[in-house]
């Protein structure tokens, strides 16, 4: 029952991990997009795109008895690389939200400069983050079993 | 003395009389630990830890520390308060030595408002060790501690192997690049891991020449960010290319490698604290010294009019043969003692896009500063040596030239 779930989920969530990637190698190739909620630019836009396809593929490739280590392993290593992705954009927002900018004194940002930092437009990954942490549900399980 | 073979034969046989075979069920640490070697989960995989690593690197270090706290004290108080109070003034050559030289505007000699431009012993000479690398070398060994500890650094060893045997070196040369990566000096020290006289060689010539520090990375970054990623392409080409080629031309074994890989492991933050604090505080102590030495002799040069004699003699092969304005030399002087203030120095020479690209690049190869210099004369004999420096010139006359080419073909300098 948990391996089906597993597979049906991560499988889902494959497929949109997936379609991020290509999203972001597409904006690439138009010099970037951004929208209202979603942020496809910047340097490393092409970068992302490759991690995000990757790890869609990992994720797709992981869904057949999805509790077995092996496979599991994969979905584990393709959750990882959208934390790192995740991780390092809201590190990004962390450092630019402490000292005070240009305008601003010592630390903490204007209003308005804090207000930008911290709203949409995100990148995919940050919106990918929650769902990727259902994976710790099965790293978890996989422990207590192996107790 | 055994040769590869026999070594296995040796292991196989010890294998069979020690070894028990029977049920394992592999836990997904293991499984983890194996989908990370494996080109086609590793690779992507390294795609994403390198860029992690370098996104932590460029936040931490530049928008936390630099943009957001070192800037503001540098430029906005530090410079002014000393442009108010130090004897002198503007035109006075200690004032130049000590605290800014100024620069022609309109045949006006005017103040600098940054302390990157400023190039006095006590402005630039301070501003770059501690409002620059500082932060990123601390930035750099600490994620460098933490891949180390976690135990990916072996694994992306084990990944490069193939990679790095077809310039005559083995994966764990991976250890010396990555330490370069943050400071040659014990980058060099580190070949120590490669086993014979050529692997040696090779690496030291490499190291020294495409590997560039993290004090210069943390400059590069503040001074054409959008370039860095076609810098870092230049240098990995001439790393892989000239390697190719070096592994051929020098005569020696290329022996295969025998690494522990162990399991992947939590780090533990007493361990990364302490090596993070020996490599910093060891950098520090070597490269401070030699920034304020280095704003000192460019300074003496500048007011002596030595420099603008070297820019008349070099000016020509200079600006013919690199495509480079012939201003350059004071920061190829300059990058002598250190690469960083070199670099940081090229952010007040008039030249076009193309020509900084082409000018940080042939600072990066060019020559190894003066402390890495000493280290690799500890490493080496003194033939191995010269031939190092014979092959870094003949690389660096030959790449510049081929940047220069392909900025002409490509319309680089429109």
């Amino acid at each position: 029952m948990k391996s089906k779930f597993g597979s049906i989920y991560f499988g889902i969530f494959g497929i949109v991990v997936l379609a991020f990637g290509i999203a972001e190698f597409i904006a690439t190739g138009i010099g970037g997009y951004t929208g209202r909620w979603l942020d496809l630019s910047g340097t490393f836009v092409i970068w992302r795109g490759i991690i995000l396809f990757f790890a869609g593929l990992f994720y797709l490739s992981s869904i057949k008895k999805f509790t077995e280590i092996h496979q599991l392993a994969k979905s584990v290593m393709a959750s990882i690389m959208i934390w790192i992705v995740a991780g390092v954009e809201i590190f990004a927002k962390i450092a630019s939200s402490i000292p005070g900018g240009e305008e601003g004194g010592w630390f903490i940002p204007p209003t308005e400069e804090l207000t930008e930092i911290w709203i949409p437009p995100y990148i995919p990954a940050l919106y990918l983050l929650p769902f990727s942490l259902m994976i710790t549900y099965y790293i978890y399980t996989e422990k207590e079993e192996k107790k | 003395m055994l040769n590869v073979d026999e070594r296995w034969n040796l292991i196989d046989k010890i294998a069979k009389k020690t070894v028990k075979f029977g049920g394992y069920k592999a836990t997904l640490k293991d499984v983890l630990g194996e989908l990370t070697v494996k080109p086609w989960t590793g690779i992507p995989f390294a795609i994403a830890v390198i860029y992690g690593f370098w996104g932590f690197f460029c936040e931490f270090a530049g928008t936390l520390f630099t943009d957001g706290f070192m800037c503001k004290i540098f430029d906005e108080h530090w410079l002014p308060w000393l442009q108010s109070v130090f004897p002198g003034g503007l035109g006075n050559w200690f004032y130049a030595l000590m605290v800014d030289a100024g620069h022609m505007e309109n045949g006006v000699l005017v103040a600098s408002d940054n302390c990157f431009e400023a190039f006095g012993v006590l402005t630039s000479g301070l501003f770059v060790p501690f409002g620059v690398v500082l932060w990123a070398v601390l930035a750099f060994y600490l994620i460098f501690a933490l891949l180390e500890d976690v135990g990916y650094l072996p694994r992306l060893a084990v990944l490069v192997d193939t990679l790095l045997h077809k310039i005559g070196l083995h994966g764990y040369a991976i250890v010396p690049t990555f330490l370069g990566l943050g400071c040659n000096i014990p980058g060099v020290s580190a070949t120590r891991v490669l086993e014979t006289k050529k692997q040696r060689f090779l690496m030291l010539t490499l190291l020294g020449v495409f590997v560039p520090c993290g004090a210069q990375i943390g400059i590069m970054q503040e001074l054409i960010p959008d370039m860095i990623g076609w810098v870092f392409l230049s240098l990995a080409i001439g790393y892989l290319g000239f390697g190719y080629v070096l592994s051929k031309i020098v005569p020696g074994k290329s022996p295969e490698i025998l690494i522990d890989v162990p399991p992947y492991q939590m780090p533990t933050w007493r361990n990364i604290r302490r090596k993070v604090w020996l490599r910093t505080s060891r950098f520090l102590l070597v490269a401070v010294p030699f920034v304020i030495i280095g704003c000192f002799i460019v300074g003496i040069m500048y007011l002596t009019g030595a420099m603008d004699g070297l820019a008349w003699a070099l000016g020509p092969f200079l600006t013919r043969w690199w495509g480079v304005p012939s201003a350059t030399v004071a920061p190829l002087i300059a990058g002598f003692l250190r690469k960083d203030l070199a670099v940081g120095m090229l952010g007040g020479i008039e030249m076009s896009r193309y020509q900084l690209f082409t000018s940080v690049v042939l600072l990066s190869i060019y020559f190894p500063c003066l402390a890495t210099f000493a280290v690799m004369l500890k490493e080496e004999n003194w033939k191995q040596f010269l031939g190092t420096i014979g092959f870094l010139m003949a690389m660096v006359f030959i790449y510049g030239g081929a940047l220069h080419l392909i900025g002409i073909l490509f319309g680089g300098y429109k």
